[in-house]
């Protein structure tokens, strides 16, 4: 669809340089009136679990990576878990934060076909 | 020209006030659109791009969506637009100055045009009355350029 765009996300809470810039473009897809979705999966999943984000800051005294996630799903945009990540990590949805849908391998590449643009970081 | 909380705010447009945006009516049905001060103010006061949506050109915006964004390294937000119309093209000199649109809102820094058949201030407010209406919107939310 052409209103629909993707992001997939692997980077983690190892790389913090690298997980301030998807959450910024997404939100600034959302603002474009896209639809966004955002696949976490890999090491981005870490991401979503409770309490990582306000401890991964990309620039020193600068914002936690939590902030941006906030303002993007503030923003409208979707967040969704790879079920395969979170088994990689010894994750449960429990463990995650609010408004995370948890989906499988499969749902990324429906996401994927259905979307004008898909983005990887 | 009024002042509500330290922002600066024509009478002679037209506002829709919870999105910060205003209308100017022009010849031939085209319809100038910005952002207001508080809009500038909520932005941080300093833009890195404002940017017209391209997709969006030559096709009909209705009141309240997006015809362009606003973004600086901390803020990242839609321009609604303050009526329905078809976006005809967005202010070239915001591409070279995007910071037009914070320092002279009402002036040089429009953000874009719209085409309509006719004017229809419908879900606007203008003149004193309208003043009246974006004062008590910004105290009942706090809002302040000072």
């Amino acid at each position: 669809m052409e209103d629909q765009v993707l992001i997939i996300m692997t980077s983690g809470p190892e790389t913090p340089r690298r997980c301030a810039t998807p959450f910024f473009f997404a939100h600034l897809a959302a603002a474009m009136e896209y639809e966004v979705t955002m696949f976490f999966t890999i090491d981005g999943i870490l991401l979503l679990k409770e309490g990582v984000a306000e401890t991964v800051v990309p620039k020193e005294g600068g914002r936690a990576v939590a902030g941006f996630m906030q303002d993007a799903q503030e923003a409208g945009v979707k967040f969704v878990a790879c079920t395969a990540a979170t088994e990689l990590h010894d994750i449960d949805e429990g463990d995650l934060i609010d408004g995370v849908k948890m989906v499988g391998g499969a749902a990324m590449w429906q996401l994927a076909e259905n979307s004008s643009t898909v983005l990887t970081f | 020209m009024a002042e509500i909380n330290g922002c600066e705010l024509p009478e002679e447009l037209y506002y829709l006030l919870d999105k910060h945006v205003w209308a100017r009516p022009m010849d031939g049905g085209v319809i100038r659109v910005g952002i207001t001060s508080v809009a500038a103010k909520l932005s941080g006061g300093s833009l890195a791009a404002v940017t017209v949506s391209a997709r969006k050109l030559g096709k009909e915006v209705p009141q309240g969506k997006s015809v362009a964004t606003l973004e600086s390294s901390k803020y990242v937000g839609p321009v609604p637009s303050p009526i329905t119309g078809t976006l005809l093209h967005g202010n070239d000199a915001l591409v070279g100055d995007p910071n037009l649109a914070v320092t002279d809102p009402y002036g040089e820094g429009w953000v874009a045009d719209l085409q309509v058949e006719a004017f229809d201030p419908a879900g606007l407010v203008t003149g004193e009355e309208g003043i009246a209406a974006y004062r008590e919107f910004l105290e009942s939310e706090g809002v302040s350029c000072d």
